[in-house]
């Protein structure tokens, strides 16, 4: 155990403790939980942040201390994944029942290029859009666009930025959106299933918000299937991806793009 | 098939040992749940996830991760027709869900501290497009599911 692995376990043991001492807050309608200021007060402590202004702060998290964090996420995500397990076991039969339900959600992936593209477009990007318009970019997204266009082509950078802006701001959101989704008049437990479409903590964080506003009534269902679907996304999200959204997308760009470079042209003229 | 790599067992025992002690911390501060009473669950949570994390090692082309598996695992564990589960399920049940993710998340805030410059280069469009794409994705799925759990009359 060296000082690098104790120094980021103090501080995780403060942030968590800190945390949950102070509890939920609610915000309105917006419950935030204390998971959700646990990663924004972990990325505030970091050398990008708050680390460029205290220079004792850097001996403390540095990147050493990062590279640990990203290796304790990944054995922590085993214990989690154990837990969240034991919501499946004894829902099995209705989550058997609500199959079909399971599988076709999947496909609501494939409408994320659809409004995507062509805001990316508008927002002058060109071939990223494809890369960030295409899926979720968790990683096996980073995996099929790199592979197919290369990580540090427009669409490899488009993917990557979506990845980026999904692990920093991604359980954030999620959170959020797990908490106020109910308002919509969603039925729990569909809004359950979508709950996994992202990363495990992208998941753990919508559906422990979303558990807590519906209620004991629907909690353990609702993680129940949660992490099935997020289990199932990690098996045909790539897929999808591969043989569905990607090549609609590349068509889907073609289609678009001469409309949005020709309003440019306009413009200029 | 890979040997097993001892040295490296132990050291991610004590890790997750001490991570089990802050959660168990949490969940006594924050919701006045047990800690002695909750580490018999949280030792079987270690034990399993570090088998699971085991198993992936002896079988990298195993086709599912190492986290999936997990959940696989503690599903098979709570499944209540197994009689396994009579031993299992009560213990786990005793940790809560919401404490053992505060140091989860604290971890991983720490670990993306180094991708906020490269996020800031590629501005702010990107996270908007990001944001716009998870909403869509999150709002599709939900709507589906709950059609077809409709015409299923699940709901």
């Amino acid at each position: 155990m060296n000082k690098n692995t104790i120094n980021v376990f103090l501080v995780v043991t403060i942030i968590s403790l800190v945390c949950e001492k102070v509890g939920k807050i609610q915000l309105g309608k917006v419950a935030l939980f204390p998971m959700l200021f646990a990663v924004i007060i972990g990325m505030i402590l970091t050398p990008d942040l708050l680390g460029k202004k205290i220079k004792k702060l850097r001996d403390i998290i540095g990147e050493k201390e990062m590279k640990i964090a990203s290796d304790m996420v990944m054995l922590i995500l085993l214990m989690l994944g154990i837990k969240l397990g034991t919501f499946v076991g004894p829902n099995l039969d209705k989550i058997i029942q609500a199959g079909p339900a399971f599988l076709a959600q999947e496909f609501g992936h494939v409408l994320a290029p659809l409004v995507a593209v062509p805001l990316a477009l508008k927002l002058g990007l060109t071939r990223e859009a494809i890369g960030a318009g295409s899926s979720i970019s968790r990683e096996a997204s980073l995996g099929v666009i790199g592979e197919k266009y290369g990580i540090s082509s427009l669409e490899g950078s488009g993917v990557l930025g979506v990845y980026l802006a999904g692990t920093i701001v991604g359980t954030i959101y999620f959170g959020v959106l797990g908490s106020l989704a109910i308002y919509t008049g969603i039925h729990p437990l569909a809004l359950g299933m979508a709950c996994g479409v992202g990363s495990g903590s992208m998941m753990t964080a919508a559906a422990s918000s979303l558990a807590e506003v519906v209620g004991p009534q629907y909690a353990d269902q609702v993680f129940a299937y949660a992490s099935t679907s997020n289990m199932l996304s990690g098996l045909t999200g790539v897929n999808i991806l591969v043989f569905i959204s990607l090549p609609f997308t590349e068509w889907y760009y073609k289609k678009l793009s001469p409309k949005f470079l020709k309003k440019e042209v306009k413009q200029h003229a | 098939m890979r040997s097993l790599d001892i040295k490296k067992y132990v050291l991610y025992f004590i890790l997750m040992s001490m991570t089990g002690i802050i959660v168990l911390a949490g969940q006594a501060i924050g919701l006045q749940k047990q800690f002695i009473g909750a580490i018999p669950g949280m030792f079987l949570i270690i034990i399993l996830a570090l088998g699971c994390f085991a198993v992936k090692e002896a079988f990298p082309k195993f086709p599912l991760p190492a986290y999936a598996l997990s959940t696989i695992v503690g599903m098979i564990v709570s499944i209540p027709a197994l009689s396994i589960s009579k031993f299992f399920a009560p213990q786990i049940g005793t940790v809560e869900f919401m404490p053992l993710c505060t140091p989860l998340l604290a971890f991983a805030g720490i670990s993306v501290g180094d991708k906020i410059e490269q996020l800031k280069a590629m501005s702010w469009k990107i996270v908007i497009i990001a944001l716009v794409v998870f909403t869509t994705i999150f709002f599709a799925c939900a709507l589906i599911a709950q059609g077809v759990l409709r015409l299923q009359g699940a709901i």
